[in-house]
């Protein structure tokens, strides 16, 4: 029997709604969520392939899991990092902060060089801003919010783009395109409390120094739905920052994220990798012990988006896995 | 062709259905008679505005499907050919929605042994937040006190829960950039005719259904469900048949005028600019079955990643592969992320051929796809 579930998009911070098809409670597919504020229907092809990751998931094997909290035990804890990730929901990284601080294990809070902004602009914001400064393509990677920017132009809107690609569709649809380093960018443009920056990328991270001191509303779009919900629960590091912890790390423990991807590492120096996960990812194929986790889509909890808006969700299908809370429940007690 | 007024004789259906509820007492004959194995019907899943298809196999949860939704502007076309094709099915359809399935019964894609059409009569629907934010708007009334909404005479009338109703004109909504879809406003197929049968309130009387039986399977739906007690029917007096076709033809003449006043800006490059590539009007759009292996999947037909997709290229694909079967649903539209109006050319296009051939896709007769059809070797 088929059913139409609503869930949240996982595949970046813009918070989008979108529907999941089951057919006898296997996932077969989405449908548009036309109901949702956010996106009324409209999602990415990141964000409609989101489900297609769910297929290559990872089987629970509890020996696993009792063979890292060994490894756990075993290791000094000032010289285990956990990775705390986007990807998580707000309850599962409270859940992981909560470890890390009791047990004194490092915490690697990255967001792409990006860190939490205690106000942001909303997407309203956005649309109704008199000029926009856009760093980065960002209708091309947070395709939603780009929406925002082509009704912001539609209003009225003047659109500054600072990016390197000249033809991409966010360039396309600029008053003014530049290639400036961010530093360059803002001291070339006058900005005004109706004007809104948004950005997804930056050059380093004393350029978010800059950001908050120009006279304008600030809109950061993160990469993974939840940054914003981990940032404000950790403050973030620089990439700089990042490897230096990274290289220091003798048991690297990863809740829900592809950190091997990420970062310009060599993973395999660290002597131990732990990687709870639902599916599988370059980083679960170097890890020394993979435990696989429920799924989103099997999980209920909150993403917080960019503009600081927490939306719940609700697990759309049944599985036997534990979730990532009651896999550090287990952890906690172990270590006890 | 033939005309009744009906209504069920069901007192819980009467009171929760539109226009006395014949189309739920339809389907509940069908599952309860075992002549279907499910009905495909819309829901509201967190409020009015949030219609979902949903697929109903026990006749007692057909009660919350009964009511109209002009806030959900779903397709059951592709959904029916992925998900439900081995199925013996009834499905509710508006005039979009049987459009598209008598165009995948052309492709074999549907068998139309397996499904029963029950037609609703359709003036339009309204985009979910569209809806919501105009209630606001121009109602002054919060959008979460409305119980329910319909269209009629030229209005949109929302309900609150102590019966009080407010209309607005669409006419003066529309002018604002609210009230319906831009390719409802366009669409000037009101009546699914197409369908078994085709059901509404324009020309019926108050509590009644006015039902266009369309074909021999859909006077056995009436028969049966008549038979079976749970609906009772009357003729349509020939003022209530001259009213429902004032009505359509009112309709089918305002969505001409918008059709001579929009088909211009099909065009407009500016927009078509912004289109980022992401395939999402391809793969809503329940013509265009074949996506899984569509050759614009394949790596001689990408464009290098972040140089800006070619429309052109793109879209010209698949106008040329299917604009002629366009059945003006608008999925195309509401699935953009960058709100490029993709229906307007695919639309107009189709009236290009309509007018060339006389084919007005998911309408006309021919057993075979249009460049397909041995009614059109000529061309």
């Amino acid at each position: 029997m088929i059913e139409i579930k609503h869930t949240l998009c996982p595949s970046c911070s813009v918070g989008c709604g979108i529907n999941v098809i089951l057919d006898n409670e296997e996932i077969v597919g989405t449908f548009p969520y036309k109901r949702h504020p956010v996106n009324e229907g409209k999602n990415c092809l990141n964000g409609r392939s989101s489900v297609e990751n769910v297929e290559d998931e990872l089987a629970f094997d509890s020996k696993v899991l009792d063979d890292a909290i060994g490894k756990l035990k075993s290791c000094n804890n000032e010289k285990i990092t956990v990775v705390f990730s986007g990807n998580n929901s707000n309850e599962d990284l409270e859940a992981i902060k909560s470890l890390c601080e009791s047990k004194g294990f490092n915490i690697l809070s990255y967001a792409n060089n990006l860190k939490n902004f205690d106000s942001v602009a909303s997407y309203d914001d956005v649309e109704n801003a008199s000029n926009l400064f856009v760093i980065g393509n960002i209708l091309y990677e947070n395709p939603l919010i780009g929406r925002r920017i082509v009704h912001a132009k539609e209003n009225g809107a003047k659109i500054y783009v600072n990016d390197d690609l000249e033809n991409s569709p966010t360039s396309n649809i600029a008053d003014e395109f530049t290639s400036l380093s961010v530093k360059e960018f803002l001291e070339n443009n006058d900005f005004t409390d109706d004007s809104v920056i948004l950005f997804n990328k930056v050059g380093s991270f004393e350029d978010l120094d800059l950001l908050e001191s120009a006279n304008s509303k600030l809109l950061p779009v993160y990469s993974k739905s939840n940054s914003k919900g981990a940032l404000k629960l950790v403050d973030a590091i620089s990439k700089e920052e990042a490897l230096e912890l990274l290289g220091n790390t003798e048991v690297l423990f990863i809740f829900n994220d592809d950190i091997v991807n990420e970062f310009d590492f060599d993973f395999k120096s660290i002597p131990q990798i732990i990687s709870v996960s639902p599916s599988k990812n370059d980083t679960t194929e170097i890890a020394d012990f993979v435990i696989a986790t429920k799924s989103w889509l099997e999980s209920d909890g909150s993403f917080t988006n960019a503009e600081d808006l927490t939306q719940e969700f609700s697990s759309v299908c049944e599985s036997e896995k534990m979730g990532i809370v009651e896999i550090i429940e287990k952890i906690s007690g172990e270590l006890e | 062709m033939s005309y009744i007024l009906a209504r069920s004789s069901d007192n819980a259906i009467l009171e929760a259905g539109e226009c006395g509820g014949a189309v739920t007492s339809i389907f509940k004959y069908l599952l309860d008679e075992g002549i279907v194995e499910g009905v495909l019907a819309l829901r509201p899943k967190d409020d009015i505005y949030d219609g979902v298809p949903t697929f109903i196999t026990n006749s007692e949860d057909l009660i919350s499907t009964a009511g109209s939704y002009h806030c959900a502007p779903t397709m059951v076309g592709d959904i029916i050919q992925k998900y439900l094709s081995d199925k013996k099915i009834a499905v509710a359809v508006k005039p979009c929605d049987i459009r598209s399935i008598e165009e995948l019964i052309k492709r074999h894609k549907i068998n139309p042994d397996n499904i029963y059409t029950v037609g609703l009569n359709c003036g339009g629907t309204v985009s979910p937040i569209t809806g919501r934010k105009m209630i606001e708007l121009f109602y002054d009334i919060d959008p979460n006190d409305v119980v329910s909404e319909e269209i009629d005479k030229g209005q949109f009338i929302v309900e609150l829960a102590d019966g009080s109703e407010k209309g607005v004109k669409i006419h003066d909504l529309e002018q604002q950039g609210y009230g319906r879809r831009n390719n409802c406003q366009r669409c000037d197929v009101k009546i699914p005719r197409k369908a078994n049968i085709a059901c509404g309130n324009w020309g019926a009387e108050d509590g009644w259904t006015f039902i266009e039986i369309n074909d021999e399977k859909g006077q056995s739906l009436i028969d049966g469900a008549k038979s079976s007690g749970i609906l009772e029917t009357k003729n349509a007096s020939e003022k209530s048949i001259e009213a429902r076709s004032k009505v359509e033809g009112i309709m089918i003449k305002m969505s001409n005028k918008v059709q001579n006043a929009k088909f211009d800006e099909a065009e407009d490059m500016d927009v078509w600019k912004r289109c980022i590539g992401c395939y999402a009007c391809r793969d809503i759009c329940p013509i265009c079955w074949c996506y899984e292996n569509c050759e614009l999947n394949k790596p001689y037909f990408k464009e290098e990643i972040n140089i800006t997709p070619n429309p052109i290229a793109f879209q010209g694909v698949r106008l040329s592969h299917i604009s002629f079967s366009c059945c003006d649903c608008g999925q195309c539209d509401d699935v953009c992320p960058m709100d490029i109006p993709v229906s307007l050319i695919f639309d107009k296009l189709q009236k290009k051929y309509y007018n060339r051939t006389g084919y007005v896709a998911g309408v006309s007769d021919d057993i075979k796809p249009p460049l397909y059809s041995p009614d059109k070797v000529e061309l």
